[in-house]
């Protein structure tokens, strides 16, 4: 992946490119070994005036005539391209497959950029009422708090121990440790940490980041052609829900992670308690623990003294976020799937440095789209 | 709908309650629906005091609720108040919401019950 951050004096497809190389020569791959690439972004259009990146991104890379596709499933770009890469392996089409997500955001305005990421929820019920992802995470964050007893402390601490974890990664977008007390509880935090959607403020959310992030797929019996060390995709989800959260059965619930999970724990024959680390969506800090419950770490409730005692840290019993997650490592939004991917790949070999958790064996991700009405789930292993 | 009253869709084979209009019941996949006037009050689900207003709001901060009705739908808005609480009573009134791309949108927002 590229390092994630500001890149102005780089285009979408420069970011694309220089990642999906960084993937082939890591893999030792050349040009004959892809089949085809996928290329993800939410936003390529909107925000980068380029449609069909697929095809520039396959004529860059001096690939033709591999296939090329863009896949676009809003924040879940990156894990839909890897999913239907590894299904065109695993139907027998392709042995080989590039994917590459990327978004290039930072050059646009905050609230532009928040009005064209708004347009994924539900145009009729909710985003003609002014309705934005952060609005939903508000309301999704009280709800919590009064049905749970989640408090402001544990949000800022997802993003006390997040901001950690990214000091550790050379390639997150923040790479600064914070202190509780600078973002919760002083008078200095009333100033550095303003209110976004109350209850949730600015170290609640994720920042804006350009970045794109790329892993090669092959089939198990060509994976001892380009590495002794091979990270097997064991299990895959993918489910949806209501678009709207206002007609979800539970608006406290990601019933789509719930279903999404516990088909990648199926496919894989694992159980939650089998992962070594998870790399969750926490575009919010909320988000973080309400997927650590749905995903089935934790049981419902549970997810916030998971975190005050411990347990998520690198150094806990399950590491959540070891990367820094969206919070630190940055939200460059259709690369951030594959990001999560390749942090478990790095983990899983052993070569995450200082951020290393110890003898990983197994991973879990999950990439969410829409406010969490679509949702991947992935479990990686050593194989 | 109309600038006059609230209106949900009921589901004619089974009964369920939608909003807004959808072409199959996500309950049944029934494709008839009838109108089903809402009460004249919701009861405030959650909400959000929103600071980062999107282009084409101007109220700051702008407050969103999810907003139950019978016990059986729920409506997405804006409040005309920022005394909101979870549990508060709120009644629908027709007006301007916001301009997406420049264009006015009109609906309904809620008004607090004293």
């Amino acid at each position: 992946m590229t390092k994630f951050g500001r890149h102005d004096d780089k285009t979408l497809i420069d970011l694309m490119v220089e990642s999906s190389l960084r993937a082939l020569e890591d893999a030792g791959a050349s040009e004959k070994n892809v089949d085809a690439v996928y290329a993800a972004s939410m936003l390529a259009g909107e925000l980068n005036n380029r449609v069909a990146i697929g095809s520039a991104l396959v004529d860059q890379l001096a690939l033709i005539p591999a296939a090329a596709d863009r896949v676009e499933n809003g924040p879940a770009s990156g894990g839909s391209a890897i999913k239907n890469a590894y299904c065109g392996i695993a139907c027998g089409m392709y042995d080989t497959v590039l994917v590459t997500g990327g978004e290039k955001m930072r050059h646009v305005p905050g609230e532009t950029i928040t009005d064209y990421i708004a347009t994924m929820t539900n145009i009729e019920a909710e985003y003609v009422h002014g309705v934005t992802l952060p609005s939903l995470a508000g309301m999704l964050t009280r709800l919590y708090m009064e049905r749970y007893g989640l408090t402001e402390e544990d949000l800022a601490r997802v993003a006390v121990k997040n901001h950690l974890n990214g000091s550790k990664n050379p390639y997150a977008h923040i790479q600064q440790p914070i202190a509780l007390e600078g973002i919760y509880g002083s008078p200095e935090a009333e100033v550095n940490n303003p209110m976004i959607a109350d209850p949730i403020r600015m170290y609640h959310c994720c920042p804006v980041t350009d970045g794109a992030a790329s892993v090669l797929l092959c089939a198990t019996e060509k994976a001892k052609e380009f590495t002794d060390t091979p990270i097997r995709i064991a299990g895959i989800g993918q489910a949806t829900d209501k678009m709207a959260v206002q007609d979800r059965k539970d608006p406290a619930v990601l019933e789509a992670l719930r279903v999404s999970a516990a088909q990648a724990f199926k496919m894989s024959k694992t159980t939650p308690q089998d992962m070594s680390l998870a790399e969750l969506h926490d575009a919010f800090t909320i988000l973080e623990i309400v997927e650590s419950e749905d995903a089935g770490f934790f049981k419902k409730g549970a997810g916030s003294k998971a975190l005050r005692d411990g347990v998520t840290a690198l150094e806990g019993r399950l590491p959540i976020n070891p990367s820094g997650g969206l919070k630190a490592r940055g939200h460059p939004v259709g690369a951030t799937g594959v990001a999560q991917v390749v942090e478990l790949t790095w983990q899983l070999r052993g070569e995450a440095d200082k951020r290393q958790v110890k003898n990983a064996k197994r991973g879990f991700s999950c990439n969410l789209g829409g406010f969490a009405n679509n949702i991947l789930a992935f479990v990686l292993e050593r194989s | 709908m109309s600038e006059n009253r609230l209106v949900a869709y009921k589901c004619k084979k089974c009964g369920a309650i939608v909003y807004p209009k959808r072409f199959l019941c996500s309950s049944c996949r029934g494709r008839d629906f009838e109108e089903y006037p809402l009460g004249g009050e919701g009861k405030v689900l959650t909400y959000t005091k929103l600071w980062a207003i999107p282009e084409g709001i101007e109220q700051l901060p702008l407050t969103l609720a999810i907003i139950e009705f019978d016990g059986k739908v729920r409506v997405t808005g804006q409040v005309l108040s920022e005394e909101v609480k979870t549990g508060d009573r709120v009644r629908p009134v027709w007006g301007h919401i916001r301009k997406v791309r420049g264009k006015e949108i009109q609906g309904f927002r809620f008004e607090l019950i004293s």
